[in-house]
């Protein structure tokens, strides 16, 4: 580059200076975006608390503005002019989605880590009730009728359906894996549920996630939009004809050996389109560029008139503006193959936004003037002018002011700033912290070989090893240069960013464990096949080796010795068989399973990879006794 | 350029290389910086492309400071392509103590006006510019024409990077039997450089990139057809170059070249873009005339008033050329080679079968490699089968050049790369089809060859080739 820095000139620049006036005209000083808040010096060792806002809406009437505080367990109730705070609502721990009665009158909160809804009166503002529900509820929905409503549940990948009065559940529909997202069509007619995980797929196949459609009166799943390819599916929008739909999503590459970041090479980040707008089939269309990305695309919004889309990216930072005739008139012209053409977004993105970092939810005020934005690590809402498509202001919500070590190496955590082009953060493989659900072809030991699942974050911190090798001794090795060369393949981060990323990967805890009873004892089916975890004599009374006992390699707390073994796994693309042994942790959740997720369930471990009893004495168990053992582990 | 700017500039001293000075008009205070820029009775654009010489009759690097242009240094016969480090403190310059001696690579400190000589070489060594990560890169003449090398620094401030040439850390990036020059270093880490289309072999001067390394060498873009050179990336991203009688850029939305709609004159080379987004560039009105500095503001309203060239320096009898701000700017990114320990590279082709040529008439049954000897000859190094889905693996020779060839069942010819390119010792390279075009991302699947084997067919040249050729010829498809 020969420029010179602080350059403000081009399109950009005019779009800047326009968007400075507007910044004077609303009386609110403009933030700066884009640029890393805790410099050196600038961060502090305290744990603090920060609200980390998640999701938006507005009011019917507009009067109010509602946040969903995700880390300070709480809806901040603001004017929805002044934004000045009303009110702070508790509810319970780890919020994740929240939405408004059809009339308005109550607000229902999904309390991802407690398995409940709040339900809160708009008038009083009053938590009202706290209903049950199921595992790790993440969205909510109520139909027209206000007879049911509607969560989905990410663990238990499923919707639930209760009596909207009584908080009753009336039953449950299969989703797909990890069942997140749900908004309803604008006639109320249809509920759409999106999956953060991608559902089970043959070993080495390419992921397919879906859309799970229910017909909102009769509460029976209708359709299940297949999305090929895709895994890590986050909000839909519709335009206010109900005509378009459009989903944010993930469009990874790990069937491909990760050699380079550039060009798309190990992810994508799509959009697709359904709806009578593109037709019987569904068009998935990319929101990257040649050289820059939209990594992690999450919220999306339409304006009322159609004329516009917009997406939040975490990753990336932005916000991307889309004209919609102009897709539309592009998606009719060119149906094949746009999704793999890094140029087609020129023919749609008409400007990205600079907003906080992680940007999360969006929310369009009844007028479809104003574009809010959940930054959620920075505490702060963006407030964008769809007139002129700028940041006219940034609200700042109450909260620490100084930026923790922590919260800065989660910050690092979900940046995709330090990867080549922008493409990828950690946060695009460790979905919410947590997995991906997927495979990846590492570069460095040949391609095709050593094919690698990804493993759950939870509790990492006392399990080093790292790698499935076990080659990275601690969690600054498996970071730093090695995520430098091989992943990021641009420059990493300074020594203090990287210590404040393992901090934070340090602090990761486990999430409830849905199959532990409430009191922490056991199911008889589970002490049972604890018994079998556990022993040391086989169904035949002979005594198993020391080292074939489950609970030899899986030991501690976390269910590693920290050691590698070779328990029969190797294949023909691996270099070595000896495997560093994974942590138990919350592994009910974490399918496929062995170093190369060849195993697509638990028990498959033990009926097609065990055959030599290698991988601890399993071949002596009925299937009762299996079944048992899984039981058990599910507790882990 | 105005008549009245023109009469602005200042004639300079007539004599060959003797000192210069000049006075600038006006617009020069609209830079809003110092500037560099190289002085010479006669600029030939793209003749070193050629084996000629860009500056015939010498060149001289002058500082544009205070309203008054004079020599960046004293005591050289010749001096040129100024790059300012990322600090704004340091000069790297190609220069020439006596007219008769290659040119060398040196560095000025401004602060103490210390110069060192960076390289020693018996050959020409030019177009320096700094790397992130206290590397730098440059274009040494050698028997192949020029070719890109990178070196670190030492580690005395005052001392040689290297001594001597091809000595212990000096990195060879480019390996083609002709000439490539580095004209910028992008903010992403890699080098942009330009060399003829097709690389290798071709005349039509052509943009290209690289990362630091060497490795990923590919065009900046594929709508070849029209030369471009004096490539140079604005703050916003876009990379900025001149077709001669034009401008225009790459802009990340699109597989193609823009248009820029600047003044109709004829364009010497690279961009700087000034702390207010105004273009700073050498240019002149027609062929005969000299090229003079002028400054532009890009975002100014076509056939406005503050569209048209504004004139900063201009000397009688003078080409002024390569402008570059003096001023600290934003240091790219270092990139972190990969490269595994290996004389040799790997390729990964998921479809061959792709390309921006069209679509083959009949399906591919093999791909052939060539590579060239020492004498520019053709040799071939052997085929490797092509999967059903179109993939193919091969190991391949490194740092030398190679092309590959797909063939029917019979050996006949179906589609050939137009030119030559190299992978770096120790690369494991994947692309998406030939001449797939850096728009094209890959599908998300496990590549046919990759079922069969992950030992990839070695094309290397060695007595196994063609024996491994053979053993992995395909069987029905059958993969595992």
């Amino acid at each position: 580059m020969r420029g010179m820095p602080g350059n403000r000139r081009g399109r950009a620049g005019l779009a800047t200076a326009f968007c400075a006036l507007a910044a004077a005209v609303f009386g609110v000083a403009m933030w700066n975006p884009g640029t890393v808040k805790a410099a050196a010096g600038g961060r502090t060792g305290e744990h603090l608390i920060y609200a980390s806002p998640v999701e938006l809406l507005f009011s019917p009437d507009g009067a109010r503005l509602y946040v969903l505080c995700n880390q300070s367990d709480e809806v901040r109730v603001l004017d929805g002019s002044t934004y000045s705070v009303i009110k702070n609502i508790s509810v319970g721990h780890e919020p994740r989605g929240f939405s408004l009665s059809p009339d308005g009158a109550r607000l229902f909160v999904a309390n991802s880590w407690d398995d409940t809804l709040s339900v809160i009166d708009t008038r009083t503002l009053e938590v009202v009730a706290t209903w049950p529900v199921g595992a790790e509820p993440s969205s909510v929905v109520e139909d027209r009728r206000a007879e049911r409503l509607y969560v989905a549940n990410r663990i238990s990948n499923d919707v639930a359906v209760l009596d909207a009065q009584t908080g009753a559940e009336e039953k449950r529909l299969a989703a797909g894996r990890g069942a997140s997202y749900m908004t309803a069509s604008p006639d109320g007619r249809r509920l759409y549920v999106t999956h953060i995980y991608p559902n089970p797929s043959p070993h080495r196949t390419p992921p397919e996630s879906e859309v799970t459609v229910i017909d909102a009166a009769s509460a029976e799943v209708v359709d299940r939009i297949p999305l090929r390819s895709i895994a890590g599916v986050f909000h839909i929008a519709f335009s206010a004809d109900g005509r378009l739909g459009v989903v944010a999503e993930l469009h990874p590459k790990n069937l491909v050996p990760l050699t380079a970041v550039e060009h798309g090479w190990v992810m994508e980040d799509t959009l697709t389109l359904f709806g009578d707008d593109v037709g019987d089939k569904t068009v998935e269309i990319p929101l990257d560029d040649l050289e820059s990305h939209a990594a992690r695309p999450f919220g999306v919004a339409m304006t009322p008139d159609g004329s516009r889309m917009y997406v939040t990216s975490g990753g990336s930072e932005i916000v991307t503006v889309i004209d919609v005739p102009r897709l539309l008139r592009y998606v009719r012209l060119n149906r094949r193959g746009i999704a793999y053409d890094l140029s087609a977004s020129g023919n749609y993105v008409v400007k990205r936004i600079a907003v906080g970092h992680d940007p999360r939810g969006v929310a369009l005020s009844p007028d479809g003037r104003r574009l809010l934005v959940a930054n959620r690590l920075d505490d702060t809402i963006s407030v964008i002018d769809t007139r002129s498509d700028c940041v006219v202001s940034t609200i700042a919500l109450a909260g620490p002011k100084v930026i923790s070590a922590l919260r800065h190496g989660e910050q690092t955590f979900y940046t995709a700033r330090y990867s080549f082009h922008g493409g990828i953060g950690c946060a695009n493989c460790h979905l919410d912290s947590t997995f991906d659900g997927l495979q990846w072809d590492l570069e460095p030991d040949g391609l095709g070989r050593d094919i690698v699942d990804n493993r759950l974050l939870e509790e990492v911190k006392d399990t080093a090893p790292y790698k499935w090798n076990g080659g990275n001794p601690d969690l600054p090795t498996e970071c730093g240069p090695r995520t430098e060369k091989y992943f990021w393949r641009s420059e990493n981060y300074d020594d203090l960013t990287l210590a404040d990323l393992v901090l934070y990967i340090r602090s990761l805890p486990a999430r409830p464990n849905r199959w532990r009873l409430p009191d922490g004892q056991l199911t008889p089916a589970q002490e049972r096949g604890k018994a079998i975890f556990e022993r040391s004599v086989d169904n035949f009374g002979r005594p198993i080796p020391l080292a074939n006992r489950c609970a030899f390699c899986h030991s501690g707390p976390l269910g590693t010795s920290r050691k590698s073994f070779d328990v029969g796994t190797k294949k023909e693309t691996d270099d070595s068989g000896l495997l560093d042994t994974p942590q138990l942790t919350n592994i009910a959740l974490t399918a496929p399973y062995l170093h190369d997720g060849s195993a697509a369930t638990l028990e498959e471990i033990w009926t097609l990879y065990n055959p030599h009893d290698q991988h601890g004495r399993t071949n002596d168990l009925t299937k009762d006794e299996l079944n048992d053992l899984i039981e058990y582990l599910r507790t882990r | 350029m105005s008549a009245g700017a023109r009469l602005l500039a200042v004639a300079a001293g007539a004599a060959l290389l003797a000192p210069l000075c000049a006075f600038m008009p006006p617009a020069a205070d609209k830079v809003g910086a110092d500037f560099l820029v190289t002085a010479a009775p006669v600029y030939a654009p793209l003749a070193e492309m050629r084996g000629a010489e860009r500056f015939p009759q010498g060149a001289q690097l002058l500082l544009a400071h205070g309203g008054k242009a004079e020599p960046l240094v004293e005591g050289f016969a010749a001096t040129a392509d100024a790059d300012v480090s990322f600090d704004g403190k340091q000069v790297l310059f190609a220069g020439k103590k006596t007219a008769g001696e290659p040119w060398q690579v040196w560095e000025l400190t401004l602060a103490d006006r210390s110069i060192r000589k960076v390289i020693v070489t018996e050959s020409d060594a030019e177009r320096p510019l700094y790397l992130p990560g206290e590397r730098m890169v440059w274009a040494q003449r050698t028997r192949h024409g020029f070719q890109i090398e990178s070196a670190e620094d030492g580690d005395l401030p005052h001392e040689a990077f290297l001594n001597p040439t091809a000595g212990p850390g000096v990195l060879a990036l480019s390996y083609i039997r002709a000439s490539a020059f580095p004209t910028d270093v992008l903010a992403d880490g890699r080098i942009l450089f330009e060399s003829g289309f097709p690389l290798g072999q071709g005349a039509t001067p052509e943009l290209y990139v690289m990362y630091a390394d060497g490795s990923g060498v590919e065009a900046y873009r594929c709508d070849h057809g029209r030369g471009r050179w004096g490539g140079a990336q604005l703050a916003s991203g876009d990379v900025v170059f001149t077709h001669g009688a034009s401008l225009a850029r790459f802009t990340s939305a699109l597989a193609q070249e823009a248009p820029v709609d600047a003044p109709r004159a004829e364009y010497a080379g690279a961009v700087a873009e000034t702390a207010s987004g105004d273009w700073l560039f050498s240019v002149r009105p027609t062929a005969g005339a000299h090229y003079a500095i002028e400054l532009w503001n890009p975002n100014a309203p076509a056939k406005s008033e503050s569209a048209r060239l504004e004139t900063v320096l201009a000397m009688s009898g003078r080409d002024l050329v390569e402008p570059v701000l003096l001023a600290p700017r934003t240091r790219p990114r270092r990139f972190p080679s990969g490269l595994h320990p290996w004389d040799y590279a790997n390729l990964l082709a998921l479809d061959a079968r792709v390309s921006l040529d069209g679509d083959l008439n009949e399906t591919p049954a093999s791909v052939r490699l060539e590579t060239l000897d020492s004498a520019g000859h053709v040799v071939v190094n052997g085929t490797a089968p092509l999967e059903s889905d179109g993939s193919f693996f091969v190991k391949t020779p490194a740092d030398q050049p190679i092309r590959f060839l797909l063939l029917d069942r019979k050996g006949a010819v179906l589609r050939s790369e137009r030119g030559w390119f190299w992978i770096r010792s120790g690369e494991q390279r994947i692309c998406v089809g030939c001449h797939a075009g850096p728009a094209r991302s890959p599908e998300n699947r496990v590549p046919g060859v990759l079922l069969r084997s992950t030992t990839p067919v070695d094309l290397t040249g060695g007595s196994g080739s063609l024996h491994a050729a053979i053993q992995n010829q395909p069987a029905g498809g059958n993969a595992r």
